[in-house]
């Protein structure tokens, strides 16, 4: 079988402050859990691996995402770097693979005692919903996902993202590595614990791969998303066929979810700039 | 007669260096800045004296708010500021009986032609529609054309002048200065050209019967090509918009508006990919 691994670090055990994962101003705190990071995601590969062969794809999603430290990673799997895909965080997760996992994750911007919860670029998306549901990272990225025939099989992070998940896909497994306190405080498995807790929930997503379903959002897609900043607004309503429904509301609408997904890509990205 | 200003500052007599027209600069910009609002000035005394009464002024250059205001004459109405959904011919839907084009400037690529670009040099190498090369000038001519508002009048460097009035027969053009390169221009002085901008401007009313608003047939292309092929990516993002070449895109649309906030949205998502990944 493939597997698709989109792995994000705010999610990672131990991980409560952006300090830990800001790749972008170094900081010695970044070097530690970059390396714990990448652990998790070496722990959920040898735990799919436990029952037969499995060629794996890592997607990492995380900031510049080139976070991985590549050489710590099994010498067989492909990994996919840089931060500039039309399709992001589920960039190539097209038909040819038998499921997915979400390594690292976190909550939705809005939720409550999520360490770190955002979708994607919190100074710009306040709130994004598809067809009137809220969305974070994770369930997007399951829609764009679930328009190639892809399932998620496994989601780790805090208790919130995995119950969040668990919520709309309950066939998902979930591995929680802490639990959050607010949005800056987490109590924790430990880096061991929690790559062991995770390549046994590997494991067993992949045993029960067979009775995972897909995430469809059903056509026609209406994405509405709350901009932080009215002149986000102001700029995202130029995009071709997009509608600006309030001063800090856009609509749009379109019956494939790969289209819908760029649309909001370009609206983070048009939105950072405003 | 209402008249409509879309001011730019490249092609203000003298201009030859961006540090003249860039907001930042502290000791060459605010000169010329005083040069662009006595250039307006002389088109609005210019059209005044034939027959117009309504003025809006439009400060269409770099963060667009460079007009010094107390210079001009304290019945004009101005728009100032960067963040226009027209951008540079922002207002034309209150349609005018005539639109002035001042101290505009030649298209990127143009020959020439002082500080030749197309909305942003950084992001923008080509800008093509329904395969015409376009200048900023004939991209707001028909945003203005859409409204009914034929562009009368253009004030520029020689090159400039040459292009547009080829485009808009009807348009009267005050050449201000003749470039030589990029960087350089043999000019007319200030108080010069603010008077032939003037009579240009008087002129320019009396050609009002017989211009005609611009517009592109529908249906109509738009193709950019980017400066580099990171913003191309970007670009991609939009909705119909399709790739065509690693650094060149393609838009249609029957509705000249909807293709001009299509340029503008790709123009601002080219700017994004120029910052760090």
């Amino acid at each position: 079988m493939k597997l698709y691994c989109s792995t994000d670090m705010e999610g990672v055990a131990g991980v409560s402050g952006w300090q830990q994962v800001d790749a972008r101003t170094p900081h010695s705190e970044y070097g530690i859990y970059r390396r714990y990071y990448t652990l998790e995601v070496a722990a959920a590969i040898e735990g799919a691996r436990r029952s037969g062969p499995v060629d794996v794809l890592v997607n990492d999603s995380h900031g510049p995402m080139r976070n991985l430290l590549f050489d710590d990673l099994p010498s067989d799997i492909r990994v996919i770097f840089g931060n500039r895909k039309p399709h992001s965080m589920v960039q190539d997760a097209d038909a040819s693979f038998g499921g997915a996992f979400f390594i690292g994750y976190h909550g939705a911007i809005g939720d409550q005692n999520a360490v770190l919860c955002h979708t994607y670029t919190p100074s710009v998306i306040y709130e994004l919903r598809l067809n009137g549901i809220v969305c974070g990272e994770a369930a997007i990225n399951a829609a764009l996902l679930g328009a190639n025939g892809v399932p998620l099989l496994m989601i780790t992070g805090d208790r919130t993202t995995v119950e969040g998940v668990q919520a709309q896909m309950p066939w998902v497994h979930g591995v929680i590595v802490k639990e959050s306190i607010g949005t800056l405080s987490a109590n924790s498995l430990s880096p061991a614990a929690a790559q062991r807790a995770i390549a046994d929930g590997a494991a067993q997503a992949i045993a029960g791969a067979s009775a995972a379903k897909v995430f469809q959002i059903a056509a026609p897609i209406e994405m509405r998303i709350t901009l932080a900043k009215t002149e986000q607004a102001d700029y995202v309503a130029m995009i071709p066929d997009v509608e600006r429904t309030g001063p800090r509301e856009v609509r749009f609408v379109h019956d494939d979810m790969r289209t819908v997904f760029k649309v909001f890509v370009a609206t983070f990205r048009l939105g950072a700039l405003a | 007669m209402r008249v409509y200003i879309s001011a730019d500052m490249e092609g203000t007599a003298g201009v030859c260096a961006w540090s003249q027209v860039d907001p930042s600069n502290t000791h060459e910009y605010p000169v010329y800045r005083r040069y662009m609002t006595r250039e307006v000035h002389a088109a609005i005394d210019g059209a005044r004296s034939a027959g117009g009464r309504e003025f809006l002024v439009n400060d269409s250059h770099w963060d667009m708010r460079n007009l010094l205001w107390d210079e001009l004459p304290d019945d004009v109405r101005m728009i100032s500021g960067a963040r226009k959904p027209l951008s540079m011919a922002q207002g034309a839907e209150q349609r005018f009986d005539a639109a002035f084009f001042t101290g505009y400037h030649a298209r990127i690529g143009e020959a020439d032609a002082v500080l030749s670009h197309t909305y942003s040099d950084a992001t923008l190498y080509d800008v093509r529609v329904n395969g015409t090369p376009c200048s900023e000038a004939l991209l707001n001519a028909a945003i203005l054309g859409l409204y009914s508002t034929p562009v009368v009048l253009v004030t520029g460097d020689s090159a400039t002048i040459a292009s547009v009035t080829a485009a808009l027969p009807w348009a009267v053009g005050v050449p201000v200065k003749d470039a030589i390169g990029y960087f350089s221009a043999n000019t007319l002085t200030p108080a010069a050209a603010c008077a032939a901008i003037a009579e240009g401007a008087r002129e320019a009313m009396t050609a009002v019967p017989r211009a005609k608003p611009f517009t592109f047939a529908p249906p109509i292309e738009l193709v950019i090509e980017t400066a580099k092929t990171e913003q191309a990516d970007f670009m991609e993002l939009l909705p119909r918009v399709e790739r065509i070449g690693g650094r060149a895109i393609r838009f249609r649309d029957d509705d000249y508006l909807t293709v001009f906030r299509a340029f503008l949205a790709a123009m601002r998502l080219g700017g994004a990919a120029n910052l760090p990944a």
